[in-house]
C-alpha cells in the first residue's frame, strides 16, 4: 500500500465508490517494485495503464500490503492445471465467490437478445495487454476467426458444430457474440474455465503466424520446424490454459501475472511476475495483485511436494497434496511448518459412482443392467457405513447421484433413496429383476451363470483400489458374483465405444455444477458411461453405434434441449428440476457416500483467503476468490 | 583393428535401424492412441471437445495411416533433416525436449557409476584377498542389504530422515535460486548438495553386484600359477595383486560398461520420479502412459544408440586392457 497514500480510509472508499461510476480521478497507488520503471520513463504511470473504469474488487478481510512471492508447485511440466487455476482465469465474465451469480471482468455490462442468441458485451475502456497495448473487440473477432479454421484448435463453445456462432464487431469495446441457434448456457461457458479461449489470443502478435493475415505463415513455420502452420500457430500462440501457453513469454496476456522464466519441457521451476498494466484495483485503488512474484517448483514427486509443504516452503496449495492420507501429517506439523490448514467444499457428490452398461452389447445383461429392480438390490447390498468409516475416517456420509446439500436443487430423498444396508429388501429386488439365486450366487432366470465385471482405474484416485475390495465383499456376501478389472485409462475409454462391459466406476461430478455436468442424471455426454450409446444418439456423434433412448431418457433430453436454449435462469432452473425428478424415479446409477470436506494449506502470514471455498473443475478454485488480492501480512 | 572397427560401425547402423523399427511398434501396441489419453484428461476435468475436432486433430497428426507409413515419416525426418518430430502432449518439437534430461540423466547417473565402482572395486579386491575374514563378511552383508532394498524405497528413507532430522527437503538437482543460473562454484556446490542423494541411491544398488563378480572373478585367478611365480620371483604382496590377477578379473567389468548406462536410466526411472530429478526416465514414463509415441521413440532410440555406442567403447577397452583379446583379433 502505498506510504504518501493522502486520504484517510473511510473517505478513500467512500470516494473511490463515487469515482468508479464516474471516472478515475482519484490517485491510484502502484507496488514499489514499478517505482523504479514509472521515474526513469520505461513504464507509464498507474493512472495512464489503468483502465477508464478499473474493476474494483473488495479484499476478502481487508485491503492489503505489496510485495512477497508465493511459493507453490506443479507436478510435472504438463500440469497446466494449477496454473489455469492460479493465473489464467480471467475471462470476459466471471462467477462471484458464491458461485451464484455471473459478474462483470473484462466485459462490464452484456445485453442479452430476446431469441437467446445475440449476446452483447461492452469491453472496459482502456483495457491493455501487458505489453501495453490496447485490447479490444478486434482481439475477440480474431480469436473467434481463427477457432473457425476447421484444422485448428479443439474444445470450447468456439468450435460446437451444433451451434456455431459468429463475432460481429460494434466498435472499439463494443461486439456481439451471435449464435446460430438460442444459447442459454453461453454465460455460464464464459464464465467458467473453459471460457478463456475467446480472450486469449491478441491479434497484433498472434496474425503474424496466421495465413490470412501473413502470406508467408506457412513457410515461416517450416523454417521454425514446424509442418505445418498450425503447430507453429500453437507453439507461439496457444489458447486458454493449454500447456505450451506457458512456454512462450512474448505472447500478451490479461492476467494479474505474466511469465518471467517459462514452463519448457526441461524447466524445474517456472516464475511469474506482476503484470503492471492489470486492470484491477482494491478499495482503496491500489493496483493489484498484492503478491508481486509466483514461483512454481516443476516436480515429478509427490512426495517431494508433500514435504516441501510440511517443511513450510508452499505459501498455498491444495492440488495434488490435500488427500485425505496426507491430512493427519499436516494436521500435525502445523506449528513446525508455520502454516495452517482451512477448508475446501468438494463440488462432487459422490466418492465413487457404480455405473452399470444399459447399453450392453448382451441382450440378457443389457435388459438386466436396465431394471431399475436390479440396480436398487445392488444399492441395498452396500453397507456405505462401513466404507465411510474404514476408508474415510468417517466423513461423509451415505448417498445417491444427487445435487449437493449446499445447492439450490438438493433434494434429500433423492440423495439418500436405498442407501440403507438392507438385504432382505435386495433379495426381494433382485426376484422381481429376474435373477434366481441357486447355490452361492444368483444366475439368471435360465440358470445361465451371472458374473459382474467391474472396470476400475487405480492410479486416478487411491482410495478406489480399497474401496472397490470392500464393495466387491459385500456384494459377494448377498450373492452377486463380482470381478474387479484394474486397467488403464485408455483402454478404459476405448472399451466405452464398443459397449462391452458391465461397469465402470467414476467420480461423482456434477454435486454443485449440476446444470453443467449432468452426466449421472440423464445420458448427457460421452461420460454417461451407464448409457454410452443413448448418450451417442443425443449428442448425434458417432450414428453407427448411437441407439435409441428409453422413453423416459428421451424426455429428459427434449428437456435437456430446451434448457439450452432457454435465456431465463429461473426457467432454466426450473426445468433442471424436471431433468432431476425423471432421474430419482429411474435410479440410473449407483452412488456410495458423500465427499468429507477438503482441505488446503496456507501460510500463516498469507491473507485475504476466502473461508471456506467451493472446491471445481469448471469454478477454478482459488482462482474465483481473487487470489490477486491474498497478501503476505508484514509481522 | 581398423576392420574391427569399421564391421562394428556397420553392425552398430543395421541395429540401430532395428531398435527403431520395433521400438516404433511396440509403442503403438496398447489400444488408442495420444487423442485417447487427450480425450480421456479432458474429460476427467470436465471439458469436452466435439468429436469432429478430434477427427481433425486425427488426419493432422496422420493416426489414421498405416504403421510403415508412419514410420517411414518418423525415420525419415531423423535421418535427413535431424527432426524427431512433435511431442503431441507438449505440442513442441521433441528435439527442444530431450537434450537437456538427456544430459542430466548422463550427468547423474554417470556419476552414480563412477561411486559404484569407487566403492566396488577397493571392496571387492579386499574381500578375495582377505576371503572368509570378518570384513568379507561385513562387506558381503551390507552390500547385499543394498542390493535388497528397492531404490525407491531408499530414496523415500532418505528424503524422510533427513527432513525429520535435518529439516531439509532432498529433491531435485538445484536449489530453486540456482535452478536457471549459469554454472558456477557455488551452484557447483549447490548441485552437489543435491545430488548426493540420487548418485548414493543409484550406487548402492549395483556396489553388491559389481563385489560379488570380482571377487569370485579374483579368487579364480588368485590360484593360478602365474600369480604363484610372481610372488616367488618377490614382488611386493599388493603389486602382485594389481599388476596381474586383477587386471584380468576386470573383464567382465568392462565387457558390460555398454549395458550400463541404458540398465541405469531404465531402473532409475521410480528413483528419479521419487526424487524429482529432470532427467529422462520420467519424460519417458510420462511419454509412455499418455502414448506420446515420437517422444517416447526418440528417448528409446537414444537409449539404443547409447548401448551400442558404449558397447563399442567396451569392445576397445577391453582389447586395450587385454592383450589376448587384442592379439585374438589379429
Amino acid at each position: 500500500m502505498g506510504k504518501n497514500f493522502a486520504l484517510g480510509l473511510t473517505g478513500a472508499v467512500a470516494i473511490a465508490a463515487m469515482m468508479a461510476a464516474v471516472g478515475p480521478a482519484w490517485a491510484q497507488q502502484q507496488s514499489p517494485v514499478l517505482d523504479a520503471a514509472v521515474a526513469s520513463g520505461e513504464l507509464p504511470p498507474v493512472a495512464e495503464r489503468l483502465p477508464a473504469n478499473p474493476l474494483v474488487i473488495t479484499p476478502v478481510e481487508s485491503v492489503g500490503t505489496y510485495g512477497g512471492t508465493w511459493h507453490s508447485a506443479l507436478r510435472g511440466g504438463l500440469d497446466n492445471a494449477w496454473i489455469g487455476r492460479t493465473v489464467a482465469y480471467d475471462g470476459l465474465v466471471r462467477y462471484d465467490r458464491e458461485w451464484k451469480e455471473i459478474i462483470p471482468n473484462l466485459a462490464e455490462s452484456w445485453e442479452v437478445s430476446e431469441d437467446a442468441r445475440t449476446y452483447t458485451f461492452k469491453l472496459r475502456e482502456g483495457l491493455k495487454w501487458n505489453n501495453g497495448k490496447p485490447f479490444t473487440s478486434a482481439d475477440i473477432a480474431f480469436a473467434a476467426e481463427l477457432f473457425s479454421e476447421p484444422t485448428y484448435g479443439a474444445g470450447t463453445f468456439m468450435k460446437n458444430p451444433n451451434n456455431p456462432v459468429k463475432v460481429e464487431v460494434v466498435d472499439e469495446t463494443t461486439f456481439s457474440l451471435v449464435f446460430e441457434k438460442p444459447n442459454g448456457v453461453i454465460m455460464d461457458d464464459l464464465a467458467s474455465i473453459n471460457g478463456l479461449t475467446l480472450v486469449s489470443l491478441n491479434k497484433e502478435y498472434c496474425s503474424q503466424f496466421y495465413p490470412k493475415y501473413n502470406p508467408n505463415a506457412a513457410a515461416e513455420a517450416k523454417a521454425a520446424g514446424f509442418e505445418t502452420w498450425e503447430l507453429w500457430m500453437t507453439d507461439r500462440c496457444s489458447w486458454a490454459t493449454e500447456t505450451i501457453r506457458w512456454a512462450n513469454p512474448e505472447l500478451p496476456m490479461m492476467n494479474a501475472w505474466m511469465i518471467e522464466e517459462p514452463l519448457k519441457g526441461d524447466s524445474t521451476r517456472t516464475t511469474f511476475v506482476r503484470n503492471p498494466y492489470y486492470w484491477k484495483v482494491d478499495t482503496e485503488g491500489n493496483q493489484l495483485p498484492y503478491i508481486d512474484r509466483l514461483e512454481m517448483r516443476v516436480s515429478d514427486s509427490l512426495e517431494e511436494i508433500t514435504l516441501m509443504a510440511l517443511n513450510g516452503e508452499i505459501d498455498y496449495q491444495d492440488r495434488h497434496i490435500a488427500t485425505v492420507a496426507n491430512q493427519p501429517i499436516f494436521f500435525d506439523g502445523q506449528e513446525a511448518g508455520d502454516y495452517r490448514l482451512g477448508e475446501n467444499i468438494p463440488s462432487n457428490m459422490n466418492t465413487l459412482m457404480l455405473q452399470f452398461n444399459m447399453n450392453h452389447v448382451d441382450e440378457k445383461r443389457r435388459e438386466l443392467f436396465q431394471s431399475k429392480d436390479f440396480r436398487v438390490g445392488i444399492s441395498h447390498l452396500i453397507d456405505r457405513q462401513e466404507i465411510i468409516d474404514v476408508i474415510f475416517t468417517g466423513q461423509g456420509e451415505p448417498y445417491q447421484a444427487a445435487p449437493r446439500p449446499e445447492s439450490p436443487f438438493y433434494d434429500e430423498e433423492m440423495a439418500k433413496q436405498y442407501t440403507e444396508f438392507d438385504p432382505d429388501a435386495a433379495a426381494a429386488a433382485f426376484e422381481a429383476a429376474g435373477l434366481i439365486k441357486s447355490g452361492e450366487f444368483y444366475t439368471f432366470a435360465d440358470g445361465t451363470p451371472l458374473k459382474i465385471t467391474i472396470d476400475m482405474i487405480s492410479s486416478f484416485r487411491s482410495e478406489w483400489v480399497d474401496m472397490m475390495e470392500l464393495l466387491q465383499l459385500q456384494l459377494e456376501a448377498g450373492g452377486v458374483d463380482i470381478e474387479l478389472n484394474n486397467i488403464d485409462r485408455t483402454l478404459y475409454y476405448e472399451k466405452r465405444p464398443t459397449g462391452d462391459y458391465d461397469a465402470q466406476i467414476w467420480q461423482g461430478d456434477g454435486g454443485l455444477d449440476v446444470i453443467q455436468e449432468p452426466r449421472y442424471y440423464l445420458p448427457a455426454n460421452d461420460e454417461s458411461v451407464w448409457a454410452y450409446r443413448w448418450a451417442q444418439w443425443f449428442q448425434g456423434s458417432r450414428p453407427e453405434i448411437a441407439e435409441e433412448p428409453a422413453d423416459w431418457a428421451k424426455e429428459q433430453m427434449d428437456l435437456l434441449n430446451k434448457l439450452r436454449s432457454e435465456g431465463n435462469p429461473e426457467v432454466r432452473n426450473d426445468l433442471m428440476k424436471q431433468i432431476l425428478a425423471i432421474s430419482k424415479e429411474n435410479f440410473p446409477v449407483i452412488g456410495v457416500s458423500l465427499p468429507g470436506n477438503g482441505y488446503y494449506i496456507a501460510k500463516n502470514n498469507m491473507r485475504n483467503i476466502a473461508e471456506p471455498m467451493l472446491h471445481a473443475y469448471l469454478f477454478p478454485t482459488p482462482a474465483p476468490y481473487d487470489p490477486f488480492q491474498w497478501y503476505f501480512a508484514q509481522e | 583393428m581398423m576392420r574391427f572397427v569399421f564391421r562394428r560401425l556397420i553392425a552398430m547402423v543395421l541395429t540401430l535401424w532395428a531398435v527403431s523399427f520395433v521400438a516404433f511398434a511396440i509403442i503403438q501396441l496398447p489400444p488408442g492412441d495420444y487423442l485417447t489419453t487427450y480425450l480421456a484428461t479432458l474429460s476427467a476435468n470436465g471439458d469436452r471437445v466435439d468429436p469432429a475436432t478430434i477427427e481433425a486433430l486425427r488426419v493432422q497428426y496422420g493416426f489414421g495411416e498405416p504403421y510403415i507409413v508412419q514410420y517411414w515419416k518418423w525415420f525419415s525426418g531423423i535421418l535427413f533433416r535431424g527432426d524427431f518430430g512433435q511431442s503431441f502432449e507438449w505440442k513442441a518439437p521433441v528435439t527442444t525436449l530431450i537434450w537437456g534430461r538427456l544430459g542430466n540423466s548422463i550427468l547423474v547417473e554417470g556419476l552414480a557409476v563412477l561411486v559404484m565402482w569407487f566403492i566396488a572395486l577397493p571392496i571387492g579386491i579386499y574381500v578375495a584377498v582377505k576371503k572368509y575374514s570378518l570384513g568379507d563378511y561385513l562387506a558381503t552383508i551390507a552390500g547385499f542389504i543394498g542390493l535388497a532394498i528397492p531404490n525407491f524405497l531408499l530414496a523415500l528413507l532418505l528424503m524422510y530422515l533427513s527432513f525429520v532430522w535435518f529439516g531439509t527437503t532432498i529433491g531435485g538437482l538445484f536449489s530453486s535460486e540456482f535452478e536457471n543460473a549459469r554454472w558456477s562454484l557455488p551452484r557447483l556446490w549447490d548441485f552437489f548438495s543435491h545430488a548426493w542423494a540420487p548418485i548414493l541411491v543409484l550406487a548402492t544398488a549395483g556396489t553388491a553386484e559389481l563385489i560379488r563378480i570380482l571377487r569370485a572373478n579374483l579368487l579364480d585367478e588368485l590360484k593360478k600359477p602365474y600369480v604363484t611365480t610372481a610372488r616367488a620371483k618377490g614382488l611386493s604382496e599388493w603389486k602382485v595383486i594389481l599388476k596381474y590377477p586383477v587386471r584380468v578379473a576386470l573383464n567382465p567389468l568392462v565387457s558390460t560398461i555398454g549395458w550400463l548406462l541404458p540398465a541405469l536410466v531404465s531402473s532409475s526411472v521410480i528413483v528419479s520420479v521419487v526424487l524429482n530429478l529432470p532427467t529422462a526416465g520420467p519424460l519417458l514414463l510420462r511419454s509412455l502412459t499418455s502414448q506420446d509415441m515420437y517422444l517416447a521413440g526418440a528417448i528409446i532410440m537414444l537409449l539404443g544408440v547409447l548401448t551400442v555406442i558404449g558397447t563399442l567403447i567396451s569392445d576397445l577397452l577391453l582389447a586395450w586392457i587385454d592383450p589376448r583379446i587384442r592379439y585374438g583379433s589379429k
